[in-house]
């Protein structure tokens, strides 16, 4: 039974990261190389359209409401990757009082892609893993 | 015009540019900083990578008669300080870069690897010799006496430098 033949959109959230995983993440997307879009999914500029949240960064303090406040705009079912080692464990930033996270305090994270910053590769593996979770997700099976 | 169709002509023949990765084979380079590997016959437990670890990845717990060393990769950050300052050089960084783990794994995505202890010859006591790599480094020519002082714990080398002393003196 295949009810959902749609495609699913990437959105990207940049919480107090370095920029290091961000440019990864331009890479996999834009320039042909690496070419995302193969895979079946584009990048979207409006959280109300996202299927798949990429996020990166430590959760700043400073960020953070903004994150509160994007993740309550999500359509669900979504599936979140946590793009660098940040967010997925605050990695090097653990024990800083500007920094409130891992991401797994507030949200559900279905892929970890640790790296510092992780390869085009690595994110294409994560990417491709999240879109397995997503189409069980939008059957009901997970 | 001629430069051009050099370029088309070029480009026609080469193919795309898409990496084929995730559906082939991809360049790896060979200094990527990817997971690390342990030697565990050339560890010698010492913890200077679990002190060197900017992002406490590594971690070396002891249990009877071994010692247990974990890197837990959700937290790494692939700096290769573990490699640099590892006084025997039992770890090296792999290009392995395929880092993309599922929930479900978060907590078990780490490298494990056991560090057996010997026992002493003399009083059967357990111990931590020091290993081959970290020997070559310190003695310049390896004899038989340095490996015969290997196989005994410290306790027990420490008697016998005394005797030896003890001798020296008598004469």
């Amino acid at each position: 039974m295949s009810i959902i033949t749609r495609s699913p959109f990437l959105f990207r959230i940049n919480t107090g990261s370095c920029n290091g995983c961000d440019v990864e993440l331009a890479t996999t997307a834009m320039i042909p190389r690496y070419d995302v879009e193969r895979l079946g999914c584009r990048y979207t500029g409006s959280p109300k359209h996202a299927d798949i949240l990429l996020v990166t960064g430590p959760i700043t303090a400073r960020s953070k409401p903004y994150l509160l406040e994007v993740l309550d705009e999500l359509p669900r079912p979504f599936v979140t990757v946590a793009i660098g080692t940040c967010p997925a464990s605050c990695g090097i930033f653990r024990d800083s009082y500007s920094i409130e996270g891992p991401l797994d305090k507030y949200i559900e994270v279905d892929v970890n892609v640790p790296g510092c910053p992780p390869r085009p590769q690595a994110i294409i593996d994560g990417v491709a893993k999240a879109l397995e979770i997503w189409k069980m997700k939008i059957r009901g099976q997970k | 015009m001629n430069r051009f169709l050099k370029i088309a002509i070029r480009n026609l023949l080469k193919g795309p540019t898409t990496d084929p990765y995730p559906f082939g084979a991809t360049f790896i380079p060979d200094n990527l900083r990817g997971k690390l590997e342990v030697e565990a016959s050339a560890c010698t437990a010492c913890g200077t990578c679990e002190e060197v670890c900017p992002s406490g990845a590594i971690h070396i717990t002891q249990n009877d008669g071994i010692y247990v060393h974990t890197t837990w990769y959700n937290t790494c950050c692939y700096c290769g300080n573990c490699e640099f300052f590892c006084p025997t050089g039992a770890i090296k960084l792999t290009n392995n870069f395929h880092t993309a783990n599922t929930k479900e794994e978060k907590f078990k995505f780490v490298t494990t690897t056991f560090i057996a202890q010997k026992e002493c010859i003399e009083c059967g006591v357990k111990f931590t010799p020091p290993s081959a790599e970290l020997i070559t480094r310190a003695y310049p020519k390896v004899n038989e006496e340095i490996e015969n002082l290997n196989k005994l714990c410290p306790e027990c080398r420490k008697k016998l430098a005394f005797e030896r002393l003890y001798k020296c003196m008598k004469h």
